[in-house]
């Protein structure tokens, strides 16, 4: 018996065996992000296939805001469009499911006008086995997996999804991370538990988390000293045209590893850089708009009770909700990553063929 | 029905074809509200409240 409900198959369709020819007809059909695919054949296809143990009819996941259905088979095509080995299959899957749960909120995702893009934090053996990069660079170009990977779930959001912008993709500007953005965490240089445990899986578990977003934020400090530290990362968290202010969120910050080790050094578990950065980073309501307070108003009352130009106002509802990886090469860089606000990221255990 | 801006009618429509409601009735705003007065938007309020109405009662637009 299968319980899993199937989905309708991939549509074939016949093209001239000629790239340009096909990647013309992906273009006027906006099957496409804008840059070359990689023709979706029969024979593609299927050695992507070949990497997962379900059947390509599964249905993994609806997704919003068309709710197309997203079967093992249309992820597989996508991913193949995208450039990826046909190995990433199974953590394409994984993500998709991801996406699709309530707590991640696609429907606001894909069709809001802010700029939130899908991003997608391996951990576990799948980030060596599958070469995903965690260290220099890798939230840029230059890593294989990390760029087709979040390509191929961008294509799946649009494609299967149906988020054309312009169309039910509302963003105003969108942004760079919207046609890929995908990294693993660095665990051998993480002092403390890596990402996937801290959210109950176990460390020989391969994990991908997304998340929804809004862009990425440099610090450079040349700070050595962790009070200093956590008081400018909470000085660039606070800023008043945020979404996380106004409805409380799920702020991320990316610390690269000498940034990690002087927190670490300095005697901060994870939990208490958490609840350090919260109480730092609460933020005069007053510094909002007149118009933004308003919504402040409309949308945490409940939370703070009355709100006054002196109320402080936290960045999310409790310290914990502020999520941290370790990421990135040597550097004093750390990065701050908004969130959408309204979103919460996903978890996901990726199920290897073998 | 439903209500929306100018600016999301495209996302509307495509929404409510999505969700199986083709014919669905949606009144338009135009956008932007958030540069315009509370006033002006009473006014736009007031000028769309009857074919609103009508949409929920079923009742064919005025």
């Amino acid at each position: 018996m299968n319980a899993i409900p199937a989905a309708p198959g991939a549509a074939r369709f016949e093209a001239p065996d000629d790239f340009d020819a096909i990647n013309r007809i992906y273009r006027e059909r906006r099957w496409g992000d804008g840059l070359p695919i990689v023709p979706p054949t029969v024979e593609r296809v299927e050695r992507m296939l070949a990497q997962t143990r379900r059947a390509r009819g599964d249905l993994v996941a609806r997704i919003a805001p068309g709710y197309g259905a997203a079967s093992v088979e249309h992820i597989a095509v996508n991913a193949v469009l995208a450039g990826c080995d046909p190995e990433y299959l199974p953590l394409l899957i994984a993500a998709t499911e991801a996406v699709a749960d309530p707590r991640f909120n696609l429907q606001a995702i894909q069709a809001t006008t802010n700029p939130v893009a899908a991003w997608i934090i391996v951990n576990g053996p799948a980030a060596q086995r599958l070469d995903i990069n965690s260290t220099f660079n890798c939230l840029g170009q230059g890593a294989w997996a990390n760029a087709t990977v979040g390509r191929a779930l961008r294509l799946i959001l649009q494609n299967i999804g149906g988020a054309l912008p312009g169309e039910m993709d509302r963003a105003t500007q969108g942004q760079p991370g919207k046609f890929t953005f995908c990294c693993a965490e660095n665990e051998a240089e993480n002092p403390w538990q890596p990402l996937h445990v801290e959210r109950g899986f176990a460390a020989d578990c391969s994990t991908v988390t997304v998340v929804g977003a809004e862009g990425t934020m440099n610090m450079n400090t040349h700070s050595k000293d962790a009070e200093e530290l956590l008081r400018v990362i909470a000085e660039t968290m606070m800023h008043p045209p945020s979404n996380e202010y106004c409805h409380s969120g799920e702020p991320w910050l990316i610390l690269g590893p000498e940034h990690a080790e002087i927190l670490s050094g300095g005697g901060f578990t994870k939990g208490e850089v958490k609840q350090r950065l919260w109480q730092l980073s609460k933020m005069p309501a007053q510094r909002m708009s007149v118009k933004d307070l308003l919504r402040v108003k409309e949308s945490r009352t409940e939370e703070l009770g009355e709100i006054l130009p002196d109320t402080l106002l936290p960045i999310a509802l409790r310290p914990e909700d502020i999520q941290i990886i370790v990421a990135g090469g040597p550097g004093t860089h750390s990065v701050y990553v908004p969130s959408f606000g309204n979103t919460y990221a996903v978890t996901r255990e990726v199920e290897f063929q073998a | 029905m439903t209500i929306c801006s100018t600016a999301f009618l495209t996302l509307g429509t495509a929404q409510a074809r999505a969700l199986g409601y083709p014919a669905l009735p949606i009144a338009v705003m135009p956008h932007p509200f958030g540069n315009r007065t509370r006033q002006e938007v009473r006014q736009i309020a007031e000028q769309c409240v009857d074919d609103i109405v009508n949409l929920v009662s079923g009742a064919p637009a005025l």
